[in-house]
């Protein structure tokens, strides 16, 4: 553990944490004007937080210890995956932190814990949420793990974050099937962060919903904890497909005026971001759920045609 | 010295055979402790002795043993025997401490004794096929094992489901036998000596050597429980009581792994389509074992299909040693063996865990069926706690040791770039998907076990009255645990420590950080959260109680997985309806079905025993019981000897 890895550690968790909940009611808010809504404030959900910090936890007498670790284990698990993934400083990676599939293990480790919670209280509408979520992220993980290979063929690295390096110090993307790639990280982007047309994230209707059904159960400060882990958990994917696209003004080295510049750009092009996700879940309707695997096979489809491309280029 | 701890071993796996043996008329609890006394002790022994040779690196060669001119017992134990002996001794001994507790739950009387004699001396025989020098012993301590592990799934052998899993067992083992025999044979011929040696192939003893190694490949194929070899799993580790179970999943299969890592890297040099053939059969069975896996509610038989999943992945990590050293890639060739070795160890520890804590569950509960459990972590809170150790680490998900083998098996995939041939590398990466897949799937399929037995409410009356088990039902899976644990988050460094630097994640630093960021956030709500805490119902909209009756089953829990799976499951579908009026509007009465099609069954065991049984009831047409007609046989076969003499003079 070197000093400069520690302050690259401090920067992006304080980076994520902290810029997270803007880019959700970001979404929201671009979700509601093209409805013709006023919507939310873009601070709500700070707003929330903040007040389910203050509430008390009320345990079903049914659930576990599984209910009570769950909010912890998700959240330290997504704090680590957060260091994988560089916001707006990159530096030379430590231990193998930055490795691709431990960032995926990591995600999966989340998950695991919230799909049992999910079945821990009883309720129907948990099992119904964890059953699904299992079912729809076994569908989605060959096409993740192409996806991953077909970046670590692309940048001839396994870790993120030489990836990003790589791709910072050449300025544009390093080779036009990246592009491809990019198709396939939306939607996996997508799926991942339970959005429309995978999932609901504003409705608790039993047709819809998977991860809110998963942490109906949950209250205080362990929903906000959930709450932030899910947000972080966009975030960090959002800033994979970011800075290995577009990963324009990344500082590379350590000074404030540098960082603060990153800082501002990576606000900027995540707000585009969730601009795009905002006006394509807006456009888009639920799937049915057994059509999602179709969803999954073009994702798998783009991901193999780059992998194709640079085999036999 | 080793010579000597390597008889004292041996001596004291069947002093504890003996010890039951005498003590077989009396139904005495001492005589069940001092065998499983001598189990435990000779299996401590044996993997003390085998990580002394792991870690010196030296070779070790007790003395042979003559068994008539010509065949003799030898034994010779290397770096890759002495791994395979530790991951025996290590199991052996906490299913040896397990047993202890488990047995005397058991009926069957003075029957107990006989069970842990044979224990005592299945450990024995897996440990010399691994420690044998030539096909001699390998053949000789095999059939003791198939013999031994045949009486111990008999165990139960009033049941009737227990009698037809042990023929099926049976048979299936013997054409294990069989197939082994004829590969040693063909080896035979081959290279004119029966010791476990290099074979130097001419052109023309390429058939043989390529016939040789089909058949063993099949032997251990059907041994190891790969499909379409894998019936007998699903049906054997259900009927066969836990600890029987924990050490057939755990260990024997790993001997059947071992007998096809031996055989390639010593006697053969391969070829590119043998790893091909290797890595589609293990690809194969890890997505199809832990689909089957997912359908199954008895608990018992899904470890028994999850166990086909982890074969299948150990296989899969074996062909592409064999293509990358086909390919030239003395690296990546190191990396998959490790992580085929490295699986099969943790597959050992976790798998054999899940076994035990399953057991001390049935125990409990006095059913299979995880339809009928739920709420136990309450109940039984150590052991939940076991159990869920077992399913994070096989979930492969980090920092347990599923998951170090299963990334090492990862970066063998993403590195497979530097292959030569692109068909090979289109394969590896059709593999990788469906590896991916595999171990999403059963991530899902833990989810749903640790669920539907742990969490929630009962779901029937046994459940409700299940209590914690006894100290040495959790003594034997802590230990398995524990070394779950460690073999996770230390894999960088014990494999460092062994020779063997990889570049992987050091899992240490990974563990040391997700506990930091946890106890950051505890820091970080401690002064900003409320700390209350109440215990109330869930809402359940207006109803006054939610009897455990609505809650989501295992059933429900792998229905979408089931429905987008379909076409693999085969589900007929069939039903009758009936109508009052000619327009068919209004319903009568009708009947629906949905059954699983079980394919391998319907479509190639049966068609192949209707087949023998067809073949033998001509045969069977000469025996008629009657003493002239043998004499004339008799007659007929000595003419004819007489004259194909003549003949050949």
């Amino acid at each position: 553990m070197t000093p400069d890895f520690l302050v690259y550690g401090v920067i992006n968790t304080l980076c994520v944490v902290l810029l997270s909940p803007l880019f959700v009611s970001l979404i929201k808010k671009v979700k509601a004007w093209s409805q013709g809504r006023e919507g939310p404030s873009i601070f709500q959900t700070y707003y929330t937080l903040a007040k389910l910090l203050r509430k008390e936890v009320i345990y079903s007498p049914k659930s576990s210890w599984i209910m009570r670790i769950t909010p912890w284990a998700c959240i330290s698990a997504i704090l680590v995956a957060s260091l994988f993934v560089p916001l707006v400083y990159v530096t030379e990676p430590v231990g193998g932190i930055g490795n691709i599939i431990l960032f995926l293990y990591l995600l999966v480790l989340a998950r695991f814990f919230m799909a049992l919670s999910g079945l821990d209280a009883g309720s129907s509408f948990g099992g119904m949420g964890s059953s699904r979520e299992m079912s729809i992220s076994a569908v989605i993980e060959p096409t993740t793990i192409i996806v991953f290979a077909a970046l670590a063929f692309v940048f001839k690295s396994l870790n993120i974050i030489d990836m990003v390096t790589v791709a910072s110090v050449a300025g544009i993307p390093v080779s036009p099937t990246l592009i491809l790639i990019g198709i396939s990280l939306f939607i996996i982007l997508i799926v991942e962060t339970s959005r429309l047309p995978v999932d609901n994230p504003e409705t608790h209707l039993e047709l819809t919903m998977i991860h809110e059904g998963m942490i109906l159960e949950q209250s205080g400060r362990n929903l906000a904890l959930m709450e932030l882990s899910a947000a972080i958990k966009q975030t960090l994917l959002m800033a994979l497909l970011i800075n290995l696209l577009v990963p324009w003004g990344l500082a590379t080295t350590l000074s404030v005026a540098a960082i603060a510049v990153a800082v501002c750009l990576f606000a900027v092009k995540c707000a585009i971001l969730a601009l795009i996700i905002g006006l394509f879940e807006a456009s888009t309707a639920k799937m049915r759920f057994f059509r999602l695997p179709g969803l999954f096979m073009m994702a798998f489809f783009f991901s193999t045609l780059t992998i194709i491309i640079e085999v036999f280029a | 010295m080793l010579n000597l701890l390597f008889y004292v071993v041996i001596v004291l796996f069947l002093a504890g055979t003996l010890v039951s043996l005498l003590g077989a008329a009396r139904d005495l609890r001492i005589v069940r402790i001092l065998s499983l006394a001598c189990t435990t002790l000779a299996s401590i022994l044996l993997a003390a002795l085998s990580l002394l040779i792991l870690v010196t690196g030296v070779p070790f060669t007790p003395a042979a043993w003559q068994l008539f001119p010509g065949f003799s017992v030898e034994f010779f134990i290397d770096r890759l025997a002495a791994f395979f002996l530790f991951l025996i001794g290590m199991v052996s001994s906490c299913v040896a401490v397990y047993t202890a507790g488990y047995v005397e739950h058991m009926e069957g009387g003075n029957r107990r004794n006989l069970l842990c004699g044979c224990i005592s001396l299945f450990v024995l025989s897996m440990a010399l096929i691994v420690a044998s020098e030539n096909t001699i012993s390998f053949l000789l301590f095999w059939e003791l094992m198939a013999a031994v592990s045949f009486f111990l799934v008999m165990y139960e052998y009033s049941q009737e489901e227990t009698r037809k899993a042990g023929i099926f067992y049976f048979v299936m083992t013997h054409l294990s036998t069989l197939f082994v025999m004829l590969g040693f044979i063909a080896l035979y011929y081959a290279s004119g000596s029966f010791a476990i040696a290099p074979l130097h192939t001419t052109p023309a003893s390429l058939p043989l050597v390529t016939a040789a190694f089909l058949s063993l490949f099949v032997g251990f194929s059907i041994k190891a429980g790969i499909i379409p070899f894998h019936k007998w799993l699903p049906y054997a580790h259900p009927a066969s009581p836990s600890p029987v179970s924990a050490l057939m999943s755990g260990v024997m299969l790993k001997v059947a792994v071992y007998g096809l890592i031996r055989i390639i890297i010593t006697v053969f040099s391969p070829d590119l389509w043998w790893g091909v053939l290797i890595l589609i059969a293990g690809i194969a069975s890890a997505v199809l074992g832990v689909i089957y896996a997912l359908k199954e509610h008895d608990i018992k038989g899904m470890l028994a299909y999850s166990s086909i999943e982890n074969i299948g992945i150990i296989f899969v990590g074996i062909g592409l040693f064999v293509i990358f050293s086909c390919s030239g890639l003395a690296m990546l060739a190191t990396l998959s063996l490790i992580a085929a070795l490295f699986h099969s160890l943790n597959h050992a520890l976790f798998k054999s865990l899940l076994f035990l804590t399953a057991g001390s569950v049935v125990h409990a509960t006095h059913t299979r069926d995880i339809e009928k459990m739920g709420g136990l972590s309450g109940k039984m809170p150590c052991t939940s706690v076991l159990f869920f150790t077992g399913a994070i680490a096989i979930a492969a998900l980090p920092p347990l040791n599923g998951f170090a083998s299963e990334l090492l098996m990862y970066i063998a995939f993403f590195q497979s770039v530097t292959v030569v041939d692109p068909l090979i590398k289109v394969l590896l990466f059709i593999c990788l998907a469906l590896f991916a897949l595999t171990s999403a799937l059963s991530a899902a399929c833990f989810v749903k076990a640790f669920g539907s037995i742990f969490l929630a409410q009962p779901r029937s009356k046994e459940s409700e009255a299940a209590r914690e088990v006894s100290l040495p039902m959790l003594v034997g899976p802590a230990i398995l645990a524990t070394a779950c644990v460690i073999l996770g988050v230390f894999a960088f460094q014990i494999l460092t420590a062994f020779g063997y630097a990889l570049p992987i994640p050091d899992l240490f630093l990974v563990s040391m950080l997700l506990l930091i960021m946890a106890a950051l956030t505890y820091v970080v709500l401690y002064f900003t959260a409320s700390r209350e805490v109440r215990i109330s119902e869930t809402w359940g909209c207006g109803a006054k109680s939610q009897p455990s009756s609505t809650e989501y089953t295992g059933h429900g829990f792998s229905e979408p997985i089931v429905t987008i799976f379909s076409s693999i499951y085969r589900t007929k579908k069939a039903g009758t309806k009936k109508y009052y009026d000619q327009h068919d509007c209004i319903f009568a009465e009708g009947t629906a079905e949905i059954r699983l099609l079980k394919f391998f069954e319907e479509y190639l065991y049966l068609p192949i025993a209707r087949g023998a049984t067809r073949a033998t009831r001509g045969i069977a047409r000469i025996q008629n019981g009657c003493l002239d007609t043998y004499l004339l046989y008799v007659f007929i076969a000595v003419v004819a000897i007489i004259l194909f003499l003549g003949w050949s003079a």
